[in-house]
């Protein structure tokens, strides 16, 4: 029984490799997360922005336990490498989303670079910011049928109470 | 396999016998005066004997690569000319072809074309820039690197006054009137 992987197979392997080694991808990720702790909202290859979403979702979670949690403090020290933001995560970001569940960040897709690689980039930002919003929701129009037809029936309703 | 062959025929014999004799004349010209050296000259075939073929080729070197021996690497070759009909299969074929996209809609907001899993280039354009101002905006406010607010942030334009759900917020103000893409919340 065979009970180790050859090495060019990468079956159920999960995280991506980015940068020159292991330590490198770490390092890349955390001044991303700093990044998206200090501006909100940044703009950023795909891929990047997918692999640091797990992460910062993560960070926020443990600083929702509170700043007197000494594993939560070890991890945004480790994480954040600006010591400004510690304040801010606990402060700021950690009472703002402690109603929510989960998905603390909102990924979106945007045209791809315009340099000579043409990556895939996306925007990632974190909900509830101050800056203007990338997408407005849409409603649909009252014209269509379905919601004439929904207006009446409440139309009659009213009439009928 | 190095052979000597010493030429039968009495003209390539007295050609490169002079021609020897030049050769060592110039290289070895304190030699010059004594005997013709023993050693007579010869043809030196590399690889088996071939017969000599005629007066027209001795002067010829024969250390080219005789034809139908070990020494050719054997390459491949199209035998035949490929027909426009199948030229045209290959290349049209399916796979080959660009794929055509029918994921491209209108932004319902600028009319813009979009695909539509990714955001409008425009639209967003417009929100980068926005966003870059109050970043600016921001930036004076906070006057140095290193003075992330330990409060909630707020972005007002002219005109407007904070409501009581700003309470305790820091106010970034914009010197323009509010777009009407930004909504008040």
């Amino acid at each position: 029984m065979r009970l180790s992987v050859a090495a060019a197979i990468s079956h159920g392997r999960v995280y991506r490799r980015f940068g020159l080694s292991p330590r490198s991808r770490l390092d890349l990720l955390r001044n991303l997360v700093t990044a998206l702790v200090r501006h909100e909202r940044i703009e950023t290859p795909w891929a990047r922005a997918d692999e640091m979403r797990g992460y910062a979702e993560r960070l926020i979670d443990y600083a929702k336990r509170g700043d007197k949690d000494e594993r939560a403090m070890r991890l945004a020290d480790f994480w954040l490498t600006e010591k400004d933001l510690i304040h801010k995560l606990f402060k700021v970001l950690a009472p703002r989303f402690q109603p929510h569940a989960g998905s603390y960040t909102r990924l979106l897709q945007i045209p791809n670079r315009d340099g000579l690689d043409r990556a895939k980039m996306a925007v990632i930002e974190l909900k509830g910011n101050p800056l203007p919003p990338l997408v407005r929701p849409r409603r649909d129009s009252d014209k269509t049928l379905l919601n004439q037809l929904l207006k009446g029936y409440r139309q009659n309703a009213q009439r009928a109470a | 396999v190095l052979v000597l062959v010493q030429p039968v025929l009495p003209r390539l014999r007295a050609l490169l016998q002079r021609c020897w004799g030049r050769l060592e004349r110039s290289l070895w010209p304190d030699v010059f005066g004594g005997q013709s050296l023993s050693w007579g000259p010869a043809l030196a075939v590399h690889g088996p004997a071939l017969v000599p073929r005629g007066i027209n080729e001795a002067g010829e070197s024969s250390a080219e690569v005789p034809s139908l021996l070990e020494s050719i690497v054997w390459m491949a070759a199209p035998k035949h000319r490929r027909t426009i009909e199948v030229n045209r299969c290959r290349r049209r074929n399916p796979s080959k072809l660009i794929e055509i996209k029918r994921n491209i809609d209108v932004c319902p907001e600028c009319g813009n074309l979009k695909q539509k899993h990714v955001l409008c280039g425009y639209c967003y354009a417009k929100v980068k820039e926005e966003t870059r101002l109050i970043r600016m905006e921001i930036h004076k406010r906070e006057g140095g690197p290193f003075n992330a607010p330990t409060v909630e942030t707020v972005v007002l334009y002219e005109g407007e006054k904070p409501t009581e759900k700003d309470e305790g917020k820091r106010i970034i103000e914009r010197a323009r009137k509010r777009p009407s893409w930004f909504v008040q919340n």
